[in-house]
């Protein structure tokens, strides 16, 4: 049966009874996500927010730092919605409680910053998905952070995407054709980033629930590139597929995404489409080409 | 944001890198021979991507006369789909050697690549390897300088000298205006080891904006020149024009699920006009956003139809189409039809609100784009 209840990304494992808060939970996006994710089934035990010390927000408590969090709670990860110039603050906060999984959904986190998170996180030996995620999930157990429920289907495919939306848009026409998600890890679309496309190959390596990996990668950057390398180098034998965006994208040109923009010949489609290829991924053009092909090959 | 070279120039010769002296000319303004510098000259055409030699935008005048006529040639010329809207009128650097400094963001290792040469002037990457020393250092002030002039030791005499110097200061500057990549090629190194940025890039991080003061300046002083990242400065969502002769106005969120809405209408043959990633969740029940987006594609001349695409993981489509349906109504002056390809949450209210104001709505993407190539022909 798909899935699993919990999976070990770090250790410790993580899943339906890992507790999490929500830091900045008083806030528009922390009320309305705090309560979905608890419907969908995760462990939300409580929030974060500096100035509402004693507060309750859907029937949790909110406590005025992490530090007190984790003592009242026993939190475990945090999902941060916080605002761009706040979330390094933030994530310190989290990561001197002991906090081993950080989730950072907020957009426009200026690189600098990220810098500093990544040194951070990687001293505390914890786990930081983002930032400019939509979150992880494992498909009908919990999600971390708001990816849409109709686009997690349980099944045998885990999935990795910088993009947020074309990932929905993926798994949810996915999900209509049957095909299932394992684990959904939404790495983000930023340069700087907790974790990258290469750094989970291991796990989905060794995950017992992932039949085949698929990865949906932009222009920018050279995830895809360390990516194709990493399965190489890991001798990864489970299938691979790969949709990239941004193939007629201007040079020079930010699209949204700030970890999606090429310059000279680095980061093109071409050069991650070549990379990906000669490490054996199936690369698609299109997105029905995609749901195609994945679909005639887990059948 | 990539600056062009007067603007990089401008604010390196403010954190004390010398520049060579020049002056910019702008479309449709007069050479007013008093300001410029002494020559001989070189004209450069301002654009906001590389190979500006190669592309004939780069050229050396030794006479006003040849000043007026480089100019005349340059400004205007359409490179790499970029339009040269001004020049830079340089000092003419003579009696240097070339070199190369770069310091850039390596996402990979998480710290700043720092790239020196004893040779400058073409690409770095056609320069023999063993011209290069290059290694990475985390994002700190002392690290990045005691790098850098790790790395100069390797060079001697006045190159060695201008490299320890010129590495310094530069790492101070990618760390104060936040910059994802500084390079100076070439840096001209005069034999007594002073030296001068010969051409500068600089891109800077566009998230760092609202604390970046002097930037921040700079993009409300030149918003014409930055229009992308002025828009997103002053409204907080990014669109971007693809192809001023495009046909199909883009009303769409996300990031990714645009540039490949974009890469899939292109690989159909047909011609997207803008790139948006509106941020529906940002939008906050009001029209305003919507209205501005749809201003802006109203401007594009060839622009046929409207095609909205929204997956609504959060976002209730009904309030979406509500705000839809107003934001038209405020502005006729944008009378292509439109083609609404919606999926997800509230989508039978977003079917009544549209089938009201009369917008055929699609949940098949395929069987929106053949309604698009219907508008199109008609």
């Amino acid at each position: 049966m798909f899935p699993c209840d919990s999976v070990a990304v770090i250790n410790p494992r993580i899943g339906r009874t890992t507790p999490v808060i929500v830091q900045g939970i008083t806030g528009r996006a922390g009320q309305l996500h705090s309560r979905l994710m608890r419907q969908y089934g995760t462990n939300v035990v409580g929030g974060v927010s500096p100035g509402a010390k004693g507060r309750e927000v859907n029937g949790l408590p909110v406590f005025a730092a992490c530090k007190e969090a984790v003592a009242a709670t026993g939190a475990q990860a945090s999902v941060l919605l916080v605002g761009a110039m706040q979330l390094l603050e933030a994530m310190k906060d989290a990561v001197a409680a002991g906090i081993r999984y950080l989730v950072t959904p907020t957009e426009g986190m200026p690189v600098h910053d990220a810098l500093v998170a990544q040194r951070l996180v990687r001293e505390a030996d914890a786990l930081w998905i983002g930032a400019s995620t939509p979150g992880m999930a494992i498909a009908g157990k919990l999600k971390l952070g708001f990816l849409p429920d109709d686009s997690l289907r349980p099944g045998p495919l885990g999935l990795m995407s910088k993009s947020g939306t074309l990932s929905y848009e993926a798994g949810y026409r996915l999900a209509q054709r049957g095909a299932g998600t394992s684990v959904w890890v939404g790495v983000g679309g930023d340069p700087v980033k907790g974790t990258r496309f290469a750094d989970l190959v291991p796990f989905y390596g060794a995950d017992q629930q992932t039949e085949a990996l698929l990865i949906i990668g932009e222009i920018g950057g050279v995830d895809e590139e360390e990516f194709a390398a990493a399965l190489t180098a890991h001798r990864f034998a489970k299938p691979v597929f790969a949709l990239i965006a941004g193939k007629s994208a201007p040079e020079g040109v930010t699209m949204g995404h700030a970890g999606a923009l090429v310059h000279g010949s680095h980061g093109t489609y071409a050069a991650k489409r070549a990379a990906l290829e000669a490490a054996g991924v199936t690369v698609f053009s299109s997105l029905n080409e995609m749901v195609e092909g994945i679909c005639a090959r887990l059948r | 944001m990539y600056l062009l070279e007067h603007d990089a120039k401008e604010i390196l010769a403010a954190r004390g890198i010398p520049v060579p002296a020049g002056r910019l000319i702008e479309r449709d303004e007069t050479i007013d021979r008093l300001a410029l510098p002494p020559g001989p000259w070189v004209v450069k055409g301002q654009i906001a991507a590389g190979g500006r030699g190669k592309a004939g935008l780069i050229r050396k005048a030794a006479t006003l006369r040849e000043i007026t006529d480089h100019v005349a040639a340059v400004l205007g010329a359409t490179v790499k789909g970029r339009t040269v809207e001004a020049v830079r009128i340089e000092q003419q650097v003579t009696g240097a050697e070339e070199a190369y400094i770069s310091l850039l963001l390596d996402a990979a290792a998480g710290g700043v690549r720092i790239i020196l040469s004893g040779r400058g002037g073409v690409d770095v990457e056609a320069l023999p390897a063993g011209s290069i020393r290059s290694d990475t250092a985390v994002a700190e002030a002392g690290a990045l300088a005691s790098c850098a002039e790790r790395l100069a030791a390797a060079f001697d005499g006045a190159k060695g000298k201008a490299l320890r110097e010129a590495g310094g200061r530069l790492a101070r500057t990618f760390l104060e205006h936040e910059a994802l990549l500084i390079e100076i090629n070439p840096l001209f190194v005069y034999p007594d080891g002073q030296w001068v940025a010969g051409d500068a890039k600089l891109i800077t991080d566009d998230n760092a904006l609202p604390r970046q003061d002097a930037l921040g300046r700079l993009v409300e002083a030149r918003a014409a020149a930055y229009p992308d990242v002025a828009r997103k400065h002053e409204h907080g969502f990014d669109y971007v024009v693809v192809d001023p002769e495009g046909e199909i106005g883009l009303l769409t969120t996300g990031a990714g699920l645009s540039m490949m809405l974009i890469d899939e209408l292109r690989a159909a043959g047909l011609k997207p006009y803008n790139f948006l990633d509106i941020r529906t969740g940002g939008l906050r029940g009001e029209t305003r956003r919507l209205t501005q987006v749809l201003q802006w594609i109203g401007e594009g001349r060839n622009v046929k139809v409207l095609l909205v695409n929204i997956f609504a993981g959060i976002t209730d489509l009904g309030e979406f189409s509500r705000l839809l349906v107003s934001a038209l109504a405020a502005v006729p002056q944008l009378k292509a039809p439109v083609v609404a390809r919606l999926v997800g949450n509230g989508l039978p209210a977003a079917r009544e609100v549209l089938a009201e104001a009369g917008i055929a709505l699609y949940t098949d993407l395929d069987e929106a784009l053949a309604a698009l190539r219907q508008h199109l022909k008609a």
